[in-house]
């Protein structure tokens, strides 16, 4: 392989593209599903798309420093734009493919995209109802002609026909080809090498700025972390808009030389994964909590033997697999129960999955129950934490094998540098931060610390092992009357991660002490009553059940245990908690619609309530406006009950001692 | 331990031998019954049927003879003599008989959709049932007529008595017809697996065993699947026939057999080709042992009424069969 | 875009002339002296309250009903008595009311029984699986994709179809009926028991088999709706005999047509 020094001089992701059809010229670059047989494009032949496409979109008119538009899912071609733009200096800007249209409206105008490089029809009409709004939008090519063969054809290109025009580029004049490369070769790392905006949910979304050098960086660094090489193989199935798919699979893909495989649809990703059976995977704690409810569906469904020997071997799992998987030692008796359970159950399960040959799997975007996170791990399968953010082109943190916990994020990355802020805020600097938002020069200023350092807007702080944890948004930390630290979230998701509890709420800033509202899990408690038989007409009914309370209050001191351990969070145990007399609801204004509380609403609204948690009352009375299903409104009266939850001594500062 | 005894497994060998036999007989009903929902009777007497035929053949016996003989006094017996003399029948004599019974097999299964099923296509399940015991009886009655009702030796020339080398091996007494009944067998049912699985035809069967009116639609014809499936059927039966016939000469109990299919079906399930497969090899192993070891605590003679008393117990436990559908009566 | 397409449906070819048919069960009268015909490249929508002898109809163009009176012409030819099966290889296909498919086997297998007509090589080929049978299998296989493809059911193209969910299993019939590439397709109420979102998907789907591959098509629908926005020309039954025909605001403003669906009371 060539040397340290000539590999760095490759500082964009053209000159990677080059360098990787030179050196892994017959290795897949490139897998896609189509008409149910998996296609494959090796890295020259990858080389020859992109180039080819380029070439037409330079004949189109495209110059360096011009804005694409990228929209769409997952497509080969699509991944091909980024490198083709690229090539001519010309900057590209995925845009999630479900955005509304006035979202994409928004984004394409502020980019001044000129051109656009669309999936399909529905992205194609998205685009000419908007027309009149974006005036600069000169071309919109298309990957699949799917209805669109009576569409007016003026400004709307096949993609093929964009790729063959530069064919006939490349085909009439050799020097062409040599010209495209030079130019390539003259491409600066300090050029912008992609636009990220991220999505509206706060706001209006920013454009993240990204140089070429930075972004290369960025993924040389975690592309030694986890010892990626050009034999890996991954499935691109998150959204190309999204800072996780650019980083993940593009970046690092250019990098390390590995093959992306692209799903036939969103709908085929289960089956794909299974046949692909990728080497690396990334998938947000959702999606291992689904898989993880499926595979407990099916084991339902399963006969009695299979049940027993199941639940058999993955309490063998529970107790030994991850120490297993860490390398520890382990009693050779349970390595070779292991070894039996891995053949009859966990090596078909991870096939089912698609797990069997994965070497690094990382999940992130918000907190993972530890059970969860357990269980796939159990199985062998090296899941790990990050922190990122599209600021930071997605690593901040990571762990490294061997070094994984379940509720920390993982040690500073090569080359970033953390800091913890007064307020908790995570600060850092790091070789993939951005630029700057584009076109936005107040909104960089206010993310930058006065001596450069990125603002995170997340609250956590460093334990005794180096791991970073995030605790909370930084804006929601607040502290006690005491000054003791409260992050409200980092309690209620402890709380949470206990399957009958479907919501929690914690109060204590500027308080004397922590008190917090639960809902019960209607499911899974309703589950228990119909088991122990017992009756219950209405959630109010159980949720005031004295065994549910019990119950809750076991789980409430469980959390006071878990945050006595824990020096920084010791202070904030719960005091008092009551069980709310409904479910929270998104249309009583209770839950934003992506299902998060609205802590300062609901204090509110239940007043009565927190004022009883805070006076030392028994019980308590509330009547609440709730809005039914079919829109009509009326009111809810209840007494809740409050329990008083033991709290435990906080243990002496370990940290003097280490 | 009888694990160990080799008794034991000489047991089990000879029952899991006699199990594929009845898997076999069970497979013409299963082929049958999968295609046009009809419960054939006369899959046994189609097996006698086959084995009288290419016995006829082999022997160069003119057909009806006897009848004719009675009718115009003459006296014909063969047409030709069995070449090879007393050493057995060279190969390609033997082969030609066996496509020729094949050919009769398939000429039989036409007569059989154009004169009984196509007069009585869209009738209910019990009137083709007792049309294939009309059936039933009428070719064993042919069956007889042509051929004769003497019991007759079939020879194609299989390998036969206990195989030495497995005595050496093990000290068991396996018979070699035995095993090549079973290879047979299995060569027989692989590529009836990979005839439905994998070809248009095969498709096609599957089709209509799901679902009549949607084959029709999308241009499968019912009565040549019909013919299809019979002459597979036949085919099986002819092979079905051919072992037993080896083993204990052609004769009209072999049309018996048909009945221990049933217990056969019970277990694996009517729809199952997998069900009859594992249903044959089951009660076949079953009754050997439990004739062998609990059959001479209470008199013997268990074989004859174990394998039904086994499908009783499946009847009441799990009616669909090991293998069958579970069939949902939606209201 | 070929002439044909330019043309109106009323003025284009008639792929199919129905003349005259009546059809009785016994003496009950299903179908009484209907005459319309099924133009080139039109969606045809045959339209009527219940028991108006619309199922019947298809069956009557589709053989699977010999009418007792009246002729039947497809393409130029007037048909002779036809057996259930060669409606297919004549290249008429099509769905049914209460789905029929082939519930033990995957969505693949049953689109590629649809394929059954188009394929040459004779049982003995098919056998020995060899050489031509299969690189003709490989052809239509590849066939059976594009149908997949087109009516994006990829995720399911192993699932057995008895395990689909009913909207599901509507969209493989219709693959399964395309794959026979018929130049006549029956749709027997394509839309029923769907929901909003499911109906519209399915829509779009019989309108893109029309304008892309320029199939014909005559389709039974109660959604008038649906009819209305589907359809280039409406024929409508009522007790087995014709009361309207036309385009589709025509028969909407027809009076005989809105008497039948209110209800009023036949003398």
């Amino acid at each position: 392989m060539a040397g340290d020094t000539a590999r760095l001089a490759e500082d964009t992701f053209p000159k990677l593209l080059l360098r990787n059809a030179a050196l892994f010229g017959d290795r897949p670059a490139m897998r896609e599903k189509d008409l149910g047989i998996w296609q494959t494009w090796t890295w020259s032949q990858m080389l020859e798309e992109v180039r080819a496409f380029s070439l037409g979109l330079r004949a189109l008119g495209l110059q360096a420093g011009g804005k694409v538009a990228i929209v769409g899912s997952n497509r080969p071609r699509l991944y091909w734009t980024f490198a083709a733009v690229q090539s001519l200096g010309a900057v590209p800007i995925p845009v999630y493919s479900d955005a509304v249209a006035e979202e994409m409206a928004f984004v394409l105008k502020h980019a001044e995209a000129t051109m656009a490089v669309v999936e399909d029809q529905e992205q194609v009409d998205k685009l000419i109802g908007l027309a009149k709004r974006l005036p600069k939008l000169k071309h919109i090519i298309y990957d699949d002609d799917r209805g669109l063969k009576n569409y007016d054809h003026t400004t709307l290109h096949p993609f093929d026909d964009v790729q063959d025009s530069g064919r006939s580029l490349a085909k009439a004049d050799a020097g062409v080809v040599a010209a495209w490369e030079k130019h390539i070769h003259e491409g600066k790392g300090s050029d912008t090498s992609v636009i990220l905006y991220t999505s509206g949910t706060t706001g209006q979304s920013k454009g993240v700025m990204l140089t070429a050098e930075r972004c290369v960086g960025a993924a040389r660094d975690t592309v030694a972390f986890d010892r990626l090489t050009e034999t890996d193989e991954t499935l691109a199935y998150l959204p190309l808009a999204w800072v996780g798919d650019h980083y993940l699979n593009y970046a690092q893909g250019m990098v390390a030389g590995f093959c992306i495989a692209c799903p036939e649809g969103p709908e085929t990703v289960a089956v794909d994964l299974k046949e692909i059976g990728p080497t690396f995977y990334f998938a947000p704690p959702r999606v291992f909590e689904g898989l993880l409810t499926q595979v407990m569906i099916r084991m339902e469904d399963a006969g009695a033997l299979k049940r027993r020997i199941f639940s058999y071997f993955m309490d063998v799992a529970k107790q030994h697999g991850e120490a297993i998987l860490d390398g520890k030692p382990v009693p050779f008796s349970a390595r070779l129960k292991y070894a039996l359970g891995n053949m009859l159950v966990y090596g078909p399960l991870k096939n089912v999955l698609g797990f069997s040959r994965i070497r690094v799997a990382y999940t992130a975007g918000e907190a993972i129950g530890p059970d969860l996170f357990s269980f796939f791990r159990s199985l062998g399968i090296n899941l790990k934490q990050l922190y990122g953010q599209t600021e930071a082109f997605l690593y901040v943190t990571a762990q490294p094998d061997g070094a994984v916990r379940a509720d920390t994020v993982g040690l500073p990355m090569a080359n970033v540098d953390i800091r913890i802020a007064d307020n908790g805020e995570v600060l850092f600097k790091s070789p993939g931060m951005f630029a700057g938002y584009y076109k936005d020069k107040a909104k960089t200023k206010e993310t930058l610390t006065k001596d450069g350092y990125v603002m995170t807007g997340d609250a956590g702080f460093f334990e005794a092992d180096g791991q970073l944890k995030i605790i909370d948004r930084a804006k929601d930390v607040g502290k006690l009357k005491d000054g003791t630290l409260f992050a409200p979230k980092y309690i209620e998701n402890k709380l949470k991660f206990f399957p009958d509890v479907k919501e929690a709420v914690a109060f204590g800033d500027q308080r004397d002490k922590v008190c917090v509202f639960l809902n019960i899990d209607l499911t899974s408690v309703g589950n228990w009553a119909e088991r122990n038989n017992i009756a219950y007409a209405s959630y109010q009914e159980l949720a005031n059940h004295p065994d549910v309370l019990a119950t809750m209050e076991k789980h409430v001191r469980q959390v006071n245990a878990d945050l006595a351990r824990e020096p920084q969070m010791a202070g904030a145990q719960i005091a008092r908690f009551l069980v709310l007399h409904k479910e929270l609801d998104a249309d009583d204004g209770e839950l934003t619609r992506t299902q998060k509380v609205r802590r300062s609403f609901i204090a509110e609204r239940y007043q009565p309530l927190i004022d009883a948690l805070y006076s030392g009352a028994k019980e308590a009375d509330i009547t609440t406006e709730v809005t039914y299903e079919d829109g009509r409104k009326g009111k809810l009266s209840a007494r809740v009950k409050i329990s008083d939850v033991e709290r435990y001594d906080v243990p002496a500062m370990k940290e003097a001692a280490e | 331990m009888f694990l160990t005894d080799p008794f034991f497994w000489e047991v089990v060998i000879s029952g899991l031998l006699a199990g594929v036999m009845y898997s076999l007989v069970a497979l013409g009903f299963v082929l049958i019954f999968k295609a046009s929902g009809i419960f054939n009777f006369a899959q046994g007497v189609l097996a006698l049927f086959a084995a009288l035929t290419l016995v006829g053949f082999m022997d160069g016996q003119v057909p009806f003879a006897h009848v004719i003989n009675e009718a115009l006094g003459t006296n014909y017996h063969h047409w030709y003599e069995t070449p090879g003399g007393g050493d057995g029948a060279p190969i390609w004599f033997v082969a030609l008989s066996i496509a020729a019974t094949t050919a009769v097999m398939i000429l039989l299964a036409w007569l059989v959709v154009k004169v009984v099923l196509k007069p009585l296509v869209n009738q209910e399940g019990i009137i083709l049932f007792m049309a294939t015991i009309g059936l039933a009886f009428v070719l064993e009655g042919v069956g007889d007529l042509m051929w004769g009702a003497n019991i007759k030796v079939l020879d194609i020339g299989l390998p036969s008595g206990p195989s030495d080398w497995i005595i050496d091996q093990t000290g068991m007494f396996v018979n070699k017809l035995e095993i090549s009944a079973a290879v047979v067998a299995v060569i027989l049912v692989v590529s009836l697996t990979l005839f439905s699985q994998y070809t248009k035809m095969g498709r096609a069967l599957r089709a209509v065993a799901d679902d009549h009116q949607a084959a029709l639609s999308v241009g499968i014809s019912l009565e040549t699947i019909w013919w299809i499936v019979w002459s597979v059927a036949g085919i099986v039966a002819l092979v079905a026939g051919i072992m037993w016939g080896a083993s204990s000469g052609v004769q009209f109990s072999l049309s018996l057999i048909a009945l221990k299919a049933l217990p056969v079906l019970m277990l694996g399930g009517f729809t199952s080709i997998p069900g009859a497969i594992i249903g044959g090899l089951i009660i076949g192993v079953g009754e050997k042992l439990f004739e062998f070891y609990i059959g001479p605590m209470i008199g013997g003679a268990t074989e004859n009424w174990f394998a039904y008393v086994l499908a009783l117990g499946f009847l009441l436990f799990r009616p669909q069969g090991l293998f069958g559908e579970r069939i949902i009566e939606r209201i | 875009m070929t002439l044909v397409d330019t043309l109106p449906a009323g003025q284009r070819e008639v792929l199919l002339e129905v003349d005259n048919i009546s059809l009785s069960f016994g003496g009950v009268k299903a179908i009484s002296n209907i005459s319309f015909d099924i133009r080139v490249g039109e969606i045809r929508a045959i339209i009527g309250p219940n028991g108006a002898g619309k199922t019947s109809m298809l069956n009557v163009i589709n053989g699977f009903y010999h009418p007792q009176e009246g002729t039947i012409t497809f393409e130029g030819v007037p048909r002779k008595r036809m057996r259930p099966h060669h409606a297919a290889t004549h290249g008429i296909a099509r769905t049914f009311q209460n789905i029929a498919l082939f519930r033990g086997m995957s969505t693949l297998d049953n689109i590629m029984t649809g394929r059954g007509t188009l394929m040459k090589r004779n049982l003995l080929w098919q056998a020995l699986w060899t050489g031509p049978a299969e690189a003709e299998e490989i052809e239509h296989r590849e066939a059976v994709e594009k149908i997949i493809d087109f009516l994006e059911i990829q995720h399911i193209r192993k699932t057995p179809v008895g395990r689909l969910p009913y909207g599901l299993q509507k969209r493989v019939e219709l693959g399964r009926a395309l794959a026979a590439e018929p130049r006549l397709l029956l749709l027997d109420e394509p839309m029923a028991g769907m929901n909003r979102e499911e109906k519209e998907d399915m829509s779009r789907f019989i309108i893109d088999v029309n304008t892309q591959f320029g199939t014909t098509i005559a389709l039974i629908e109660h959604d008038m709706g649906v009819v209305m926005d589907l359809s280039d020309r409406v024929v409508v039954l009522d007790y087995g005999k014709k009361i309207g025909d036309g385009p589709p605001e025509e028969v909407r403003n027809n009076q005989d047509v809105i008497d039948a669906y209110l209800g009023v009371p036949h003398e």
